[in-house]
């Protein structure tokens, strides 16, 4: 079963292209590092897999639905590049409202708040306002508000942006039990190295095409790791 | 568990009238409202004796219908008025901010999400409304002698004036500036109004004016119309059901707008 797929998308903003004939699919389970340079079409993709924008041509499906329909965005966990979060609001409140909008109801709800804060490592700071947080915590928030209800799809966009080597080992421990336990995965990362420990698959976006996709293991051969490829694969 | 639209919008709408409540234009608003009452208080407290009205002699009490239905109508466009200007950001900023996205990439219609900040900019309208018309019916009421009736009827007009030009302004506000969209409310509310009076004292039903009158959204002759018991001598054109549907259709027609437009909305994080 395919969790999100992209068949033959292509995307303009007006006379620019951002993505052109772009067609991967994910199967649900798996775990795919979206990787390419600065303007690639990385966040423009994610942003069609969310429904923020409707593609030139093509289509895109989600959870089997087109993903502008709520339903397609059931059981998707997302924590965007550009994270803003409401300064006004305690962690404890801003996760009880992410939660209500994901359908998590009462104990049920609080106690999800709980967990995805243990988690995170952020239960110490539940009654703090969000604006006297660290960028490194406000992150670790942004990562619990994404583990919400057990999502069965995380799309992660630059996931360790802000984190020290303690929180990026964190994050990669969290994202490794999120795959244990059958969630599909999809990272939007700079950070080759951190793709190649926590990804399975990786597709490599490159103005706006598909350059490969595959198995991490066919698309970097024997003799050279992830960031060997992704320079062949970009400079050619 | 599939989430209940109902939940989400009242979760969004709560949290849409905290970010309202939060914004500096509210104590502005407060300070202008209360000094409107201030000067509603004194207005309304010369209640008996004699007034030369064109060299004729007439008791105040007579001509109380005409300033209580002239004070009153200017208050129920003023906040027609706020009630624009305070949707003219609130949900434009959500989008500017990026607070949208996330909200958003939830199982959350982006239809559900704009008319959740619709209802939380309208929720401090109405309250607003309610104190500034509510203060001013009372006061007339009291020492006037004017009937509760028609205002309360006229001040339900202005709640269907106020979402009609909320929802057009939140629209204008996802396509243009905040100022461009302010000053379009003012310009707006201004050419509906100038068109329903001359429509009511010039019978100007041609040109593009009378057009606004006969085919707008009827912001000051619904008010006019639900003040007219108060006074004998204002004859609002067309049958008072004909103003009603078309004040409730332009309401209805401006949400339904608002959450078209949302849903085409590109949105950018």
């Amino acid at each position: 079963m395919v969790a999100l797929e992209l068949a033959a998308v292509t995307k303009r903003y007006g006379s620019r292209t951002a993505l052109a004939d772009v067609s991967l699919a994910v199967p649900e389970g798996s775990s795919i590092g979206l990787l390419g340079p600065n303007g690639a079409g990385k966040t423009t993709a994610l942003r069609l897999l969310l429904g923020f924008t409707r593609p030139s041509g093509g289509g895109v499906i989600l959870h089997g639905h087109d993903p502008m329909e709520p339903a397609a965005r059931e059981g998707v966990g997302y924590l965007p590049e550009r994270l803003a979060l409401p300064g006004r609001m305690s962690v404890h409140r801003f996760l009880r409202l992410h939660g209500s909008l994901g359908g998590l109801v009462g104990a049920d709800r609080d106690e999800e708040v709980d967990e995805v804060m243990a988690l995170t490592g952020i239960a110490d700071r539940a009654r703090d306002r969000l604006s006297n947080l660290s960028k490194g915590l406000l992150q670790r928030v942004g990562f619990a508000q994404a583990f919400l209800g057990k999502p069965r799809l995380l799309l992660l966009d630059e996931p360790t942006s802000g984190l020290d080597p303690i929180g990026v080992r964190d994050a990669r421990d969290w994202i490794t039990g999120a795959r244990e336990r059958g969630c599909t995965v999809l990272v939007s990362s700079h950070i080759l190295s951190e793709v190649e420990r926590t990804c399975d698959h990786v597709a490599v976006l490159h103005e706006g095409r598909v350059v490969a996709s595959g198995p991490l293991d066919q698309v970097v051969r024997a003799d050279e790791n992830l960031e060997d490829a992704f320079i062949r694969l970009v400079r050619g | 568990m599939r989430p209940s639209v109902l939940t989400q919008f009242r979760t969004l709408a709560g949290e849409a009238v905290l970010d309202a409540v939060r914004r500096r234009i509210i104590a502005a608003i407060a300070v202008v409202s209360l000094l409107s009452l201030m000067l509603v208080d004194t207005c309304t407290t010369c209640s008996g004796g004699d007034v030369v009205v064109n060299g004729q002699l007439r008791e105040i009490a007579a001509i109380a219908g005409w300033t209580g239905t002239v004070t009153f109508a200017v208050l129920g466009l003023w906040s027609i008025v706020l009630a624009g200007v305070l949707a003219s950001e609130h949900l434009a900023q959500t989008l500017a901010d990026g607070s949208a996205t996330l909200a958003l990439a939830r199982p959350v219609g982006r239809r559900t999400f704009a008319f959740a900040r619709l209802a939380g900019s309208l929720v401090i309208a109405f309250a607003t409304g309610a104190v500034l018309l509510g203060g001013t019916a009372l006061f007339l009421h009291a020492r006037s002698g004017l009937p509760m009736g028609p205002a309360l009827v006229a001040g339900a007009s202005c709640a269907v004036g106020a979402v009609t030009l909320a929802a057009l302004a939140m629209t204008a506000s996802l396509y243009i500036s905040r100022i461009a969209t302010v000053m379009l409310v003012f310009i707006a509310t201004g050419t509906a109004t100038l068109a329903n009076l001359l429509g009511m004292f010039r019978d100007a039903s041609g040109g593009v004016m009378g057009a606004i009158d006969r085919f707008g959204p009827p912001l000051c002759t619904s008010i006019a119309l639900a003040l007219s018991p108060w006074i004998d001598e204002v004859r609002v054109p067309g049958s008072p059901l004909e103003i009603a549907i078309r004040h409730c259709g332009w309401a209805v027609a401006s949400i339904a707008l608002l959450g078209a437009a949302f849903r085409r909305l590109e949105i950018r994080d």
